[in-house]
């Protein structure tokens, strides 16, 4: 099986053991409290999800290790290069 | 480590997604469990919303996206026509 198809499957068994269980289909008497959450729940993961997304790129980008001096280095082998070739005759 | 404007992004991210997580969880997941005279209630809005208005961003976002696409095509159909 594909792994979209295992996303699709799991996405589906979940969607309906939450209808099932948010329109007491299965009979169950759930506290009203209970009932209050688990309605917006799929909404909730979706937000979740989202909110750890965001925060591991935030957290990424903050944490990203720059190489500062082999970042100059390399723009000085480039200028380098750059007037070389002007000088041979290319055109940029 | 990072320097400069990608340390200051990457914390505001990290902390608009811990502000948005923290408050959705207490809204959605808290709250039903709080007596309802609690004064903590004052802070929240109606639940509804709590639906609506991610599914009014989702929608928003959609729409931006297809919004971008379109007009990167647009552009891509206008280079191909000029160079004919």
């Amino acid at each position: 099986m594909t792994k979209l198809a295992q996303w699709l499957w799991g996405l589906a068994l979940l969607g309906c053991t939450w209808a099932a269980l948010a329109t007491g289909a299965l009979g169950l008497e759930l506290p009203p409290s209970c009932r209050e959450v688990l309605w917006p729940l799929p909404a909730y993961l979706l937000v979740a999800a989202g909110c750890y997304a965001l925060g591991t790129v935030g957290y990424r980008v903050d944490t990203f290790h720059d190489c500062e001096d082999a970042a100059r280095e390399l723009q000085s082998q480039i200028r380098e290069a750059r007037a070389d070739l002007a000088r041979r005759g290319l055109r940029f | 480590m990072a320097t400069g404007t990608d340390q200051v992004v990457g914390l505001s991210l990290v902390a608009v997604s811990l502000i948005i997580f923290t408050y959705y969880t207490v809204w959605v997941i808290l709250l039903p469990f709080i007596d309802s005279q609690h004064v903590i209630h004052k802070y929240f809005l109606p639940r509804a919303y709590a639906v609506a208005i991610p599914l009014a961003a989702g929608l928003l976002l959609l729409l931006f996206v297809g919004l971008f696409i379109t007009c990167v095509m647009l552009k891509n159909q206008k280079a191909t026509k000029k160079a004919q």
